[in-house]
């Protein structure tokens, strides 16, 4: 017998043994969210976890928030295969798993947003991001507005559509952290020491 | 320091409530945790309705576990995932071995996973030649200083920043300093060399999502991304009881599981991965394998009591709430999973023969129901396995045996009962009066006239 | 245990009015035995006072302590299996209570005309607050004690480490439980410690015994029996 088999006919004798539970029953969850203003809702909610976060009108001043956080300093600047970064953005697009460890910044877009807790929503399937939004030490991303959730529950619907669901899909809430030592909060471990998020409150990003 | 067993809890315990700098980092590290679960879990209006929606999610799960792993299996396999069954923890450790082995992989880093510490897995991985590293900053701590987690969620919580410090000189070469902010770099340059030339990423998994066959790993740090994207090959090990059904029920667990562990309502990252990459020039692993394990989990599900023990989300908020816990930290369990779940798990998945102390090391003060995410009923299972221990007289003090038999004869006889003198002595056999007692209280003597005598003669008249 | 516990209980139930008896034969709710793992023995006594019980006409069963009540109430568990002892069990368990609790939300009573002179404060006892939900109730029935002033201690719901014979199992454990409970009430300058468990007092009392400390413990019942202002 394999040992998916065992295993299985160990769960099936075990329940079959046991006396009857009284379960109690389980209300629905349902509660209804006060609709608020999902911009502001999100720029407070990262900030509060150590993020950056401005709104933009358009991409002009995608460019000069950018230009603004890199700063005078020159910065090797990886950037994801979205086709409005590569258009806006002087950068290598895309790197490998090896070469992306060179690399200063890592600016990508980001599917979606949750405004209750301040989070981005990546998606592998659709940009390729998974190592510019991780690796470097500074990450910037940019969301359109309209594609901000306000609650946990939508951003789970929107990466669960149509019985699909990508390979990867991320979810990131600020910089990385830890308090492992002595419970003291420390910013930036393994993932980026920073996370600037430019809102587009101008028409979406093309695509 | 290291190793200790679940036999020699009552040693270890003494060792431990005699370490002042453990005692010390304990309490501070507990009441932070305790504080910021508490304002978390206010901060959510419906945080009771969350607690028993997901406890009904995972009763459900349980009922059926058989047919809601198959499920996942299938959806994981129709997404490119290799499935690999352990029935025990040998068995976890010989297939990821010999994976290993057969892709030729030299360097493998790890993200943590409690299940991988249960299997003892990097000694199996080391023994085999390969080198592991932990990369989780508190597992990587305690790795460097060969020593075992003592809690949860924070590995190397009994460790202060001065002990960390020194140990980073010694092994890594780094200037003394015991500034966290620099600790942190020095752990984080060290370890990017290792992301970028690992041939294998192992990592946990937090939940089993059986409609799509998705897992999902939540961390803080970004070594879990890491793991899990860099190398060629992923390989993520599950106890069977992560399985939850729907990938909407989500929303309740990532609700419940960061605010309960940490106080935050949700960690920097969760990755939601579901097989593996749809073109060979994506990003990722080539290779996603799940190695899904028993070790002993299916027997509790033969019973209700002990079947919610695989309820249990791993959130660690029940430690932090232990007096017991509180006052000992999590080495003195000698076993992988400490404080209240782990007095309840460790006999159940090592047996009753070596781990009998651990459901006596508890004052029952329940505190570890009040915050149990999916309201565990701890206190009623140490007492069942308390019930256990004495029915299949695993606990070996006959003395006590006896006590308790002549204390029964005694109790169902009012006329011995009222022998004020044998009760007295009697309860004072049972119950405080020996020298563990009277090495640390005084006892109030048991009063001359005992209260029926004053009913008899006085107070029945009145 | 205590016999002025008992003849406490009696005087305030009485001072409220109630109509109190007292069956002697009865012993013990056998939650030592069922704590310690020792199912059949307190099965057997559990049973004795569910037979004596039953037999009462009385409206109301009371118990001055928090964990005996909570023991009736878990009877059923040690009937697993047996319909009609688990039905007996749970007749009985209706039909008891603790006594701040019976006080409070059957008799609707917060004041029972009590008097006290001093500083006290109140320690939640584990399976009172826990298993039974008394909280507010023996807060509400203190505040109603003409002199008494009461402070919020620091962490009352913290265990005091007694658990039974855990106190004794582990004794070092038990005693640096309760140290944090003694250091939170030397911080609070109160005259008396109050609770509804005899065994957390013995706790408390042993170690404020121990270190000399002037600060006194009491039961819950015999607070509301007193009626001096004598400290």
């Amino acid at each position: 017998m394999s040992s998916r088999e065992t295993i299985l006919a160990s769960i099936r004798s075990h329940l079959a043994a046991s006396p009857p539970d009284d379960q109690p029953e389980c209300g629905s969850l349902f509660t209804v969210t006060e609709k608020v203003p999902l911009v502001d809702l999100f720029k407070q909610s990262l900030e509060a976890v150590d993020g950056h976060c401005v709104v933009v009108q358009n991409e002009q001043q995608i460019v000069e928030q950018i230009a603004r956080i890199l700063g005078d300093r020159p910065r090797r600047i990886a950037i994801s295969d979205a086709p409005a970064l590569k258009r806006l953005v002087d950068g290598e697009v895309a790197p490998n798993a090896h070469d992306i460890f060179a690399f200063d910044v890592g600016i990508s877009t980001a599917q979606a947003a949750i405004a209750e807790t301040g989070t981005l929503v990546l998606d592998s399937a659709r940009e390729r991001h998974r190592f510019v939004s991780l690796v470097p030490p500074v990450h910037i991303a940019i969301v359109d507005a309209q594609s901000i959730f306000q609650t946990l529950g939508e951003a789970l619907a929107f990466i669960h559509q149509n019985n699909d669901i990508s390979p990867a899909v991320t979810f990131i809430t600020g910089p990385s952290r830890t308090a492992d030592i002595e419970l003291t909060l420390a910013i930036g471990v393994h993932g980026p020491q920073e996370l600037y998020v430019i809102i587009n409150e101008g028409p979406p990003l093309a695509r | 320091m290291n190793h200790l067993s679940s036999e020699t809890f009552d040693e270890n315990a003494k060792a431990a409530l005699a370490d002042v700098q453990l005692r010390g980092a304990l309490r501070n590290a507990t009441l932070l945790f305790g504080k910021r679960r508490l304002e978390a879990a206010r901060s959510l209006s419906n945080w009771e309705d969350l607690r028993t929606h997901a406890r009904a999610i995972k009763d459900e799960v349980l009922l059926h576990l058989d047919r809601y792993l198959e499920t996942f299996v299938a959806n994981a396999e129709k997404r490119g995932t290799v499935v690999h069954w352990a029935t025990d923890a040998a068995e976890a450790n010989a297939i990821i071995s010999k994976l290993t082995r057969d892709r030729g992989a030299r360097t493998i880093v790890k993200s943590k996973s409690m299940t991988t510490e249960e299997t003892h897995l990097n000694t199996a991985l080391e023994a085999a030649g390969m080198q592991v590293v932990e990369t989780d900053l508190g597992e990587y701590i305690i790795q460097l200083a060969h020593e075992t987690p003592s809690h949860i969620i924070a590995p190397a919580i009994h460790k202060t920043k001065g002990q960390i410090a020194e140990l980073f000189t010694s092994t890594l070469g780094m200037p003394p300093t015991d500034d966290i902010a620099k600790l942190t770099s020095t752990a984080r340059a060290t370890l990017r060399d290792r992301f970028a030339a690992a041939d294998v990423g192992i990592s946990g998994v937090n939940f089993g999502i059986a409609e799509t066959g998705t897992i999902v790993i939540v961390e803080n740090e970004g070594n879990i991304r890491l793991t899990t994207s860099l190398p060629r090959i992923h390989i993520a090990v599950m106890g069977i009881e992560k399985i939850i059904p729907r990938f909407a029920d989500l929303d309740v667990f990532l609700k419940l599981l960061p605010r309960s562990g940490t106080g935050q309502s949700l960690t920097t990252y969760q990755s939601f991965i579901t097989g593996t990459k749809r073109n060979a020039d994506d990003e990722g692993p080539g290779e996603l394998h799940i190695v899904i394990m028993d070790n002993g989990r299916s027997r509790m599900l033969a019973h209700p009591v002990t079947r919610q023990s695989l309820a249990c989300i791993r959130c660690g908020a029940c430690l932090n709430a232990c007096p017991v816990y509180q006052q000992v930290g999590g080495h003195a369990y000698g076993s992988v999973y400490p404080g209240p779940i782990g007095a309840v798990i460790t006999p159940q998945l090592l047996g009753l023969e070596k781990t009998a102390q651990l459901p006596y090391a508890s004052s029952l003060c329940g505190a570890c129901r009040e915050v149990c995410p999916v309201k565990i009923d701890i206190p009623r299972l140490l007492l069942h396995l308390r019930g256990e221990i004495i029915a299949h007289k695993k606990n070996g003090s006959a003395a006590e045996r006896l006590a308790f038999k002549m204390w029964a004869r005694v109790m169902m006889s009012p006329a011995l009962y009222n022998m004020g003198s044998m009760a007295g002595r009697l309860i004072q056999k049972v119950m405080p009066l020996s020298k563990a007692w009277t090495s640390g209280r005084d006892l109030r003597p048991i009063e001359q006239q005992s209260f029926r005598e004053l009913w008899k003669t006085k107070l029945s008249h009145e | 245990m205590w016999s002025s516990v008992g003849a406490s209980t009696v005087a305030v139930l009485r001072r409220v009015g109630c109509e109190v008896e007292f069956d002697d034969r009865q012993t013990c709710c056998g939650q030592p035995a069922f704590n310690t793992g020792y199912r059949d023995e307190a099965r057997l006594v559990a049973q004795r006072f569910i037979r004596i019980f039953e037999e009462s006409k009385a409206d109301a069963i009371v118990s001055p302590s928090g964990s005996c009540t909570a023991m009736v109430h878990h009877y059923p568990e040690l009937f697993d299996g047996d319909a009609e002892w688990t039905e007996r069990a749970r007749a009985v368990a209706a039909r008891t209570h603790e006594l701040s609790s019976f006080l409070v939300r059957v008799l609707k009573t917060e004041d029972v005309g009590a008097s006290w002179s001093g500083k006290l404060t109140w320690h939640d006892a584990c399976h009172g607050l826990r298993d039974l939900n008394v909280k507010s109730e023996p807060r509400a029935l203190i505040l109603n004690v003409q002199g008494a002033e009461f402070v919020e201690l620091e962490n009352a719901e913290a265990c005091c480490g007694f658990g039974g014979t855990f106190s004794i199992k582990y004794p070092e454990i038990s005693v640096a439980i309760l140290d944090q409970k003694i250091e939170a009430i030397e911080r609070s300058g109160v005259q008396a410690v109050v609770s509804g468990d005899a065994s957390c007092l013995m706790q408390i009392g042993g170690r404020l015994s121990r270190n000399g400390s002037s600060v006194r413990v009491m039961h819950l019942a015999e607070l509301l029996a007193s009626q001096t202002t004598d400290s």
